[in-house]
């Protein structure tokens, strides 16, 4: 990459943020909720990517890690505790559940990994529903309470999506450090080819467990962030579709791509609400798209810039070829 | 000083356009139901009510002179997105908000829209949704706590079970039901036989069925949604249960008729709003909707239209269109069919927005309801 490209990329990651910090402040109530939405669900599917894309894992079951994520929030913040503490549990509970269904992971692969954990999902919502002690059954819970951050309380939708946008910076810095970690190697190596993984010694028993457990305590982290933000949880949410939803996302972003997740959110969160003109038809117009995208592109969005800079790198590699090639043949 | 004076006056310039805004032009409305997603039934009733009235009131020339203009948006039957389309509507300032007809969205929508100082006239029936003192939310129909003392009574007096199985759908709706219900058995010494919960959307009876034949109830209580109902119908006749089969509106509605078809025939319910009622108005309703809809409506189109004439007579009652006034006046307020057609039947809204009105009793026969007896107003 040339330096101009280089300062070029920091630049739009710059100016992405900046827009991302100063243009929601004069959105109204409904533009900032859907944007907090966007924050949340990317930070799940962020969780989705790392398992799926990064360590070729396919789970059906993140619906369900958010799931536990916004019960354990709604169910400790309504207690009085903070939701900092709160999303701490969150964290560590879906980590040591992710950790234990990465043991079937370990067995099995592809859609026999995604009918486990797709078992594991209608498990999960069968718990929310009918462990009322506890879930507050089909009536769920209500009265969430959202934050104080530094004093300050956030039960404005303006506030409350800068949690969320804080929460997102958070979590993307900490996977970006991860994904270029030896970690995040390892993953990919999984991916790629776990048999030649384990000749070169890398632990994949330790690594698969691994990846499930950081990708469903992302899901965890966007739990605990959803309970707050509609301030009331019931069963429903977290059936499977949300599942498919955001194995969606990562798919459409681009799977094992960085930036995957935002573009999939923000295609699955935005898209229908910009349709939402054509009245009765916006869903069958939404699936259409989706559907024309990954015909056209079975990579994602960011698979089609992929194949754009790859052409693009091919073409100038070619010119050169072509340039140089009378000069080899006369040194011949 | 300057820039505040062109600030001062630009604030007051747009201040003046609100206002004005206010004062004439249309009556905005916005509705937020379930129009895809497992409530789509409810939804798309609810808002065919509500086009029908709001048509038929805009060719009559309006409400004090001015015309309604009401937008749909769809909850896809989750509470999220329910939140999301209300939010969306509430920054849009509308006169009143409509729907939703799902308890739980309603749960979640109601403090937002009642923060906003806006009233909002919803289809849910779960008890608790009017007793969480929101000044500002009303029913269209009987909440559960009013129509189940009614059905447990009918089930005491007149069917005199002793014992009963409960068959209940697993929502807010089913389970709401079933706790108001079970707790008014109590009271009269009614055993609960079988206590039996069952999924949305389950197609195969079989084994709650046989729970039941096991059981061998005095009579059956079945609370399910229609396409539910209409298949446990099914699966009762098959097995050959005889005892007598007791409802609500959803048990023993035109939908379930259709579906069930002969296995429908005995079932019986309370109704508080239903297409066949013994009244001339509502006769009249039901043929102008499925002369523009093609079909019959159930209960859930008529609380649509009736959301309408509820602003309508509540706005000529004030005799000006004030969303800050809107919820008080209503808060009382006896409408008269003889004075507004539109409402159908004689209603009153007390202090927590719960209705009061006229009930039915029907049982259906050779696939049609009946109504066997009418339960008066209360006040």
């Amino acid at each position: 990459m040339t330096a101009a490209a280089k300062y070029l990329r920091i630049a739009l990651g710059v100016a992405a943020v900046l827009a991302l910090i100063l243009v929601p402040a004069t959105f109204n109530r409904y533009g900032l909720y859907i944007l907090s939405q966007w924050a949340v669900m990317s930070i799940a599917a962020m969780g989705l990517n790392l398992t799926l894309g990064y360590a070729g894992q396919v789970s059906l079951a993140q619906g369900a890690f958010v799931g536990i994520g916004a019960y354990a929030g709604a169910i400790l913040t309504t207690q009085g505790f903070p939701l900092i503490a709160a999303t701490a549990v969150a964290i560590v509970l879906c980590f040591a559940i992710g950790w234990l269904l990465g043991y079937p992971a370990l067995r099995v692969q592809h859609h026999y990994l995604a009918f486990v954990t797709l078992a594991f999902s209608t498990l999960a919502f069968l718990v929310f529903r009918n462990e009322s002690w506890l879930t507050g059954g089909i009536y769920g819970i209500s009265n969430i309470p959202r934050p104080h951050v530094f004093g300050m309380a956030t039960s404005k939708p303006l506030p409350f999506y800068y949690v969320c946008l804080g929460a997102l910076a958070i979590v993307t810095a900490a996977v970006w450090w991860l994904i270029r970690s030896p970690w995040g190697r390892a993953f990919m190596a999984l991916r790629e080819n776990p048999v030649r993984a384990l000749s070169l010694g890398v632990d994949t028993r330790r690594y698969t467990l691994m990846a499930f457990a950081i990708g469903s305590a992302l899901g965890g982290v966007a739990g605990a962030l959803y309970a707050p933000l509609t301030q009331y949880i019931d069963p429903v949410p977290f059936n499977l579709s949300l599942s498919l939803d955001l194995l969606m996302m990562v798919i459409v972003g681009g799977s094992g791509f960085f930036f995957g997740p935002f573009l999939g959110t923000m295609i699955a969160v935005l898209l229908p609400e910009w349709l939402r003109f054509t009245q009765g038809y916006y869903l069958m117009l939404y699936a259409i798209a989706v559907i024309l995208l990954l015909i056209w592109s079975p990579s994602g969005i960011l698979g089609i810039l992929d194949r754009y800079l790859t052409q693009r790198r091919t073409r100038a590699a070619s010119a050169l070829r072509a340039v140089a090639k009378p000069k080899l043949e006369v040194a011949q | 000083m300057k820039p505040f004076g062109l600030a001062a006056i630009l604030f007051a310039a747009l201040a003046a356009g609100t206002a004005f805004a206010q004062s004439s032009g249309p009556i905005k409305l916005a509705d937020v139901a379930e129009l895809s997603g497992g409530g789509a039934t409810v939804g798309n009733n609810w808002k065919n009510g509500i086009d029908l009235a709001v048509e038929e009131i805009n060719a009559k020339g309006g409400i004090l002179g001015r015309k309604i203009e009401v937008t749909h948006a769809d909850s896809q039957s989750n509470p999220g997105v329910a939140r999301a389309q209300v939010q969306k509507a509430l920054d849009s300032e509308p006169y009143v908000l409509l729907g939703p007809g799902y308890s739980g969205s309603v749960k979640v929508t109601a403090p937002l829209v009642a923060e906003a100082g806006i009233t909002q006239i919803m289809g849910g029936e779960a008890a608790e949704l009017t007793q969480a003192g929101n000044k500002f939310l009303f029913r269209t129909s009987f909440g559960q706590q009013s129509s189940m003392p009614k059905v447990a009574k009918y089930i005491n007096d007149e069917v005199k079970a002793k014992s009963v199985a409960v068959v209940w759908v697993n929502n807010d709706f089913g389970r709401g039901g079933r706790d108001v219900i079970t707790k008014e058995f109590g009271g009269y010494g009614i055993k609960v036989a079988a206590d039996i919960s069952t999924e949305a959307g389950q197609a195969d009876f079989a084994a709650d069925v046989s729970k039941i034949k096991a059981a061998n109830p005095d009579a059956v209580f079945i609370y399910l949604n229609e396409e539910e109902s209409a298949r446990i119908l099914k699966e009762l006749k098959r097995q050959g249960v005889t005892a007598p089969l007791i409802g609500e509106t959803t048990l023993v509605g035109q939908k379930v008729i259709e579906l069930a078809g002969d296995a429908a025939n005995g079932a019986r319910g309370h109704v508080g709003l239903t297409t066949d009622a013994p009244v001339e108005l509502i006769k009249q309703f039901r043929d102008k909707f499925s002369k523009k809809y093609n079909y019959v409506p159930d209960h859930n189109g008529i609380k649509g239209y009736l959301a309408i004439y509820m602003i309508k007579a509540t706005t000529e009652k004030m005799g000006k269109v004030d969303p800050k006034a809107f919820a008080d006046t209503l808060h009382g307020l006896t409408i008269k069919a003889a004075d507004e057609p539109g409402i159908l039947m004689d209603v009153t809204f007390d202090q927590n927005g719960d209705i009061d009105r006229q009930g039915f009793l029907v049982e259906v026969v050779e696939g049609k309801q009946v109504v066997k007896q009418v339960l008066p107003k209360l006040h």
